[in-house]
């Protein structure tokens, strides 16, 4: 089962953003959006989600025309993390996970209160239930909102298929010890045979965690494959328009990577 | 799978229980103040008496039926609809435009409906006789309603595009159009003699004086259909509380959610303000006071609201009747004079909420 | 519904058409709405049997006293219900019609009694209040004696030439003029006393533009009085001079400002030929 963007593009207003991206997210993977600022990631995501429909091509989910499915099958086969979240009235943190629960119709029951402890025990939160959103850190916030994603597809693999998580940036204010924490929920959450789609802009977590990568370059996907295949000096000096080397240690200074932390 | 544990043990910032147990206590004040209201007026006709009276099998004076059944009750049930509809269109449009401040004021009803009753007041006369028979004393409610519904269909048409209706869009073209109604409005009132000033003011102090059986029964049903749907609306609005994208990718149809608000809010708006003029601070300041109390969760605040806002509204009728008895202060002097500074004493001590 | 609306309002023309007041000769309670139905209950010498009024009956003073049951067009029905009348009495115009029609299915009778404004529709008044009251023969002497007030003006007025051109002023809120044009009881009381209203072509009270004050050209400027006399009024007279268009004006030159007391004026009642009178030898310096 697949999460594949086929030849889409997008226009928003007169000029086209997206000029034809292919992608294929395999699940039981993590792919990897990257790319420079303004490449199209972000559009492309919102293509994905169903949240705009594109100009031409198609999203498809596990086989699915996303543009054809209805908001609640959606909502049962893949959640959305934004990369960033406005709130407009106090909740508290166990509130907001239960919007996660919408779809599900779960939110009522007792049994929810379970799943929402254990969701705040996995994005390492697990004594904020209480609190008011509102008075939590940036990097607090991001990870409660990691949790309301995951209640609404708690399971990885689904009765109809693997379920998709499909995240904007999740690591973007957080420090080196909860990226890590939310980078190997991740991954764990494609071990156990879900799909999930990570734009990133942290290129050694990307190196460390992704399965398969997607280079974005102005409108395009540039390169797509394996970490090793995308990430070589070549391409990223092209896509980012800098000169750029790989496994190059710096001779002098410190320096410091996410592989050699240890938790 | 996570072993879900303890099922029973509450979770902390579950504030449901809260909202359960307001929605119990506001229920029985409601209870109270509708037997007080219903019990006490200028008249002193007191209805324990005059039931015992009936029960007993004694003819009841036609002063006291008059009192207690086309007076009191009409008016009573008129004031907990009232009450009940601006509150929770309140609480609606809140939710929608994701701004505590936010009334229905914002949809250009209010400003629709005072133009229609405005014309209705000042222009009513030019009208064929025949129609004016028709409508009789019924033109004013009959105009501010369809003025209400004018003015919200526009601004909707305005704002929708492609099956898509921008909050943001809607938010400044209600600026604008309450623009120019005030406009129109204030060139018809140039055109009115004082009398109809008179007239103006009063119905824009608001009133549930002219409450009857004949209007309860027009504008009721309206009020209590939209009563009856706004639960439905209360997880697109916690949704919503996260931004319309969010809201979509947790499985809610933002679009209908949308559409449902506009209409309910219009319907129960329009015809509040149809059968009793303008009564303000209660959209506002009712939400207001129950997201403190028991958080901003829309499954219980929609229907502590229509508690809280049928009690409130009953007791600033209670002080309207009584305190310059045996006239009547208007009732929208009451509640802008007791919501006003509530509101501000609020707003300082709670800075933080709206800056969130 | 919409046939019930329709009933309703049917129902509602109908009895408001039926103005013939009907004689209630035992009502000992009596209500009166507006200003000159109290009036004339005092002229009558019918007020023991008057028990309470609206907020627009301030004459006689003791009048003030009685229970007031609000603004004669926003009355409350319980409210008026709660001083237990037997009879209400009411100038043309009360409302709303919703509290009307309840006051008449509680069963108390509820006559209107038509408006005047020359000396034929006065002497109507005076006597349907009085028929109202089942005392017909009371009405005799204030009628008499509008009548004298008014042969008495008649008399005063027809010998002076020219009208002298006279402009009521309602109010003066910042700076701007709200002044009485036609149709309104300032327009009558005017004409009543033999002098021209300064402003034409214009219905009701508006506020007038400079240039419409120019050409209104008034020789003097009626105003209502406000509280108790006390200095208050100099100092109006001063902001009212103060205006450049106004101080252009024939009235400003000479210093013309007449001020009466609001209800005596222009609330049409019993004393109006006197009023009438007395606004005619203001004007005229008769004696």
């Amino acid at each position: 089962m697949k999460l594949e963007a086929r030849d889409i593009r997008l226009h928003l207003g007169r000029s086209e953003i997206l000029h034809g991206v292919d992608l294929t997210a395999r699940a039981g993977q993590l792919t990897a959006i990257i790319g420079p600022n303004g490449s199209g990631k972000t559009t492309l995501l919102r293509a994905l989600t169903g949240e705009i429909t594109p100009t031409a091509g198609h999203a498809m989910l596990n086989g699915r025309d996303v543009a054809a499915m209805r908001p609640e099958e959606l909502a049962l086969t893949r959640a959305v993390l934004p990369q960033q979240s406005m709130l407009s009235f106090p909740f508290t943190v166990a509130e907001i996970i239960r919007i996660g629960l919408t779809a599900t119709h779960a939110g009522q029951g007792s049994e929810s209160n379970g799943l929402i402890r254990a969701a705040l025990s996995r994005v390492g939160l697990p004594e904020h239930a209480g609190r008011l959103y509102q008075e939590l850190s940036g990097g607090e916030q991001q990870r409660v909102q990691l949790a309301r994603t995951l209640v609404q597809i708690w399971h990885p693999v689904g009765r109809d298929g693997p379920r998709w998580l499909l995240l904007d940036e999740p690591v973007s204010s957080l420090d080196i010890a909860q990226q890590l924490t939310v980078m190997r929920l991740a991954a764990e959450y494609a071990g156990q045979g879900g799909g999930v789609v990570a734009i990133m802009h942290d290129l050694n977590l990307t190196a460390m965690f992704a399965d398969h990568v997607l280079l974005m370059q102005e409108g395009r996907a540039v390169a797509e494959g394996p970490p090793a295949e995308v990430l070589t000096d070549h391409i990223l000096s092209g896509a980012y328009g800098c000169s750029l080397q790989v496994n190059h240690t710096p001779p002098n200074g410190v320096w410091l990577l996410p592989q050699g932390a240890a938790l | 799978m996570v072993a879900l544990d303890a099922p029973r043990e509450r979770l902390a910032g579950d504030r449901r229980h809260l909202g359960r147990a307001l929605a119990v206590w506001l229920l029985g004040l409601l209870a109270v103040l509708a037997l007080l209201s219903l019990g006490h007026g200028a008249s002193g006709v007191s209805a324990p008496r005059v039931l015992l009276d009936w029960l007993a099998g004694h003819e009841i004076a036609q002063t006291d039926r008059v009192v207690l059944f086309d007076i009191r009750l009409p008016r009573l049930l008129t004031g907990i609809l009232v009450g009940a509809g601006l509150a929770v269109s309140g609480a609606i449009m809140q939710g929608l435009f994701r701004n505590p401040l936010a009334d229905p004021g914002l949809l250009g009803v209010s400003a629709g409906a005072s133009l229609g009753a405005i014309s209705a007041i000042v222009l009513g006369g030019l009208l064929p006789p025949a129609m004016l028979a028709a409508a009789g004393w019924h033109l004013v409610p009959l105009a501010a309603f369809a003025g209400s519904w004018l003015a919200m269909v526009t601004l909707y048409g305005i704002a929708t595009r492609q099956g898509r209706t921008s909050v943001a869009t809607m938010l400044l073209a209600g600026i604008a159009l309450a623009a120019m109604i005030a406009a129109v409005s204030g060139l018809i009132i140039y055109r009115a003699d004082d009398q109809q000033l008179r007239d103006l003011t009063f119905w824009g102090l608001g009133s549930l004086a002219g409450a009857s059986w004949v209007k309860l029964l027009a504008a009721g049903p309206v009020i209590a259909a939209a009563l009856l749907v706004s639960p439905f609306l209360a997880w697109g609005l916690n949704g919503l509380a996260l931004g319309e994208a969010s809201a979509a990718h947790v499985g809610i149809r933002v679009q209908r959610v949308k559409t449902t608000a506009i209409l309910t809010t219009a319907a129960a708006t329009g015809a509040s303000v149809a059968v009793s003029g303008g009564i303000g601070f209660v959209g506002i300041v009712v939400p207001h006071l129950l997201r403190l109390l028991a958080g901003p969760d829309h499954r219980w605040l929609l229907v502590n609201s229509a508690l809280l806002g049928a009690s409130v509204l009953l007791v600033a009728d209670m002080i309207s009747r009584t305190v310059i008895a045996p006239a009547e202060l208007p009732i929208g002097i009451i509640t802008a004079m007791i919501g006003g500074p509530f509101f501000l004493w609020v707003l300082l001590s709670n800075r933080r909420m709206l800056d969130g | 519904m919409i046939g019930r609306v329709i009933c309703a309002a049917a129902l509602a023309l109908s009895s408001a058409l039926s103005a013939q007041a009907d004689p209630h000769p035992d009502a000992q309670r009596v209500l009166a709405i507006g200003g000159s139905v109290t009036e004339i209950i005092y002229a009558l010498g019918q007020q023991d049997r008057l028990i309470a009024r609206d907020t627009t009956s301030s004459y006689p003073s003791e009048a003030q006293e009685l229970p007031d049951v609000g603004y004669m067009r926003a009355l409350s029905s319980e409210g008026v219900l709660s001083v237990k009348p037997d009879l209400i009495l009411s100038e043309e115009g009360a409302g709303p019609p919703e509290t009307i029609a309840v006051l008449k299915e509680a069963g108390v009778p509820f006559e209107t009694i038509p408006s005047g404004t020359d000396a034929e529709g006065l002497a109507a008044k005076i006597e349907a209040v009085a028929e109202a009251l089942g005392v017909p023969e009371a009405a005799a002497s204030p009628v008499k004696a509008l009548r004298a007030d008014l042969d008495h003006l008649a008399e005063a007025t027809g010998d002076e030439g020219q009208p002298k051109r006279v402009m009521f002023i309602l109010s003066l809120q910042g700076g701007r003029v709200m002044a009485s044009g036609q149709g309104t009881e300032a327009d009558a009381i005017i004409r009543l006393a033999g002098a021209e209203n300064a402003v034409q072509g214009v219905e009701g009270y508006k506020p007038l533009t400079d240039e419409a004050i120019t050409s209104a050209a008034p020789e003097i400027v009626l105003m209502m009085k406000r509280g108790p006399e006390d200095s208050g009024h100099a100092a109006a007279t001063e902001a009212l001079m103060a205006i450049p268009a106004m101080a252009a004006t024939p009235a400003a030159e000479s210093g013309a400002v007449i001020r009466m007391d609001g209800l005596y004026l222009l609330g049409f009642g019993p004393r109006t030929g006197q009023a009438a009178l007395e606004l005619h030898d203001a004007i005229y310096g008769g004696a």
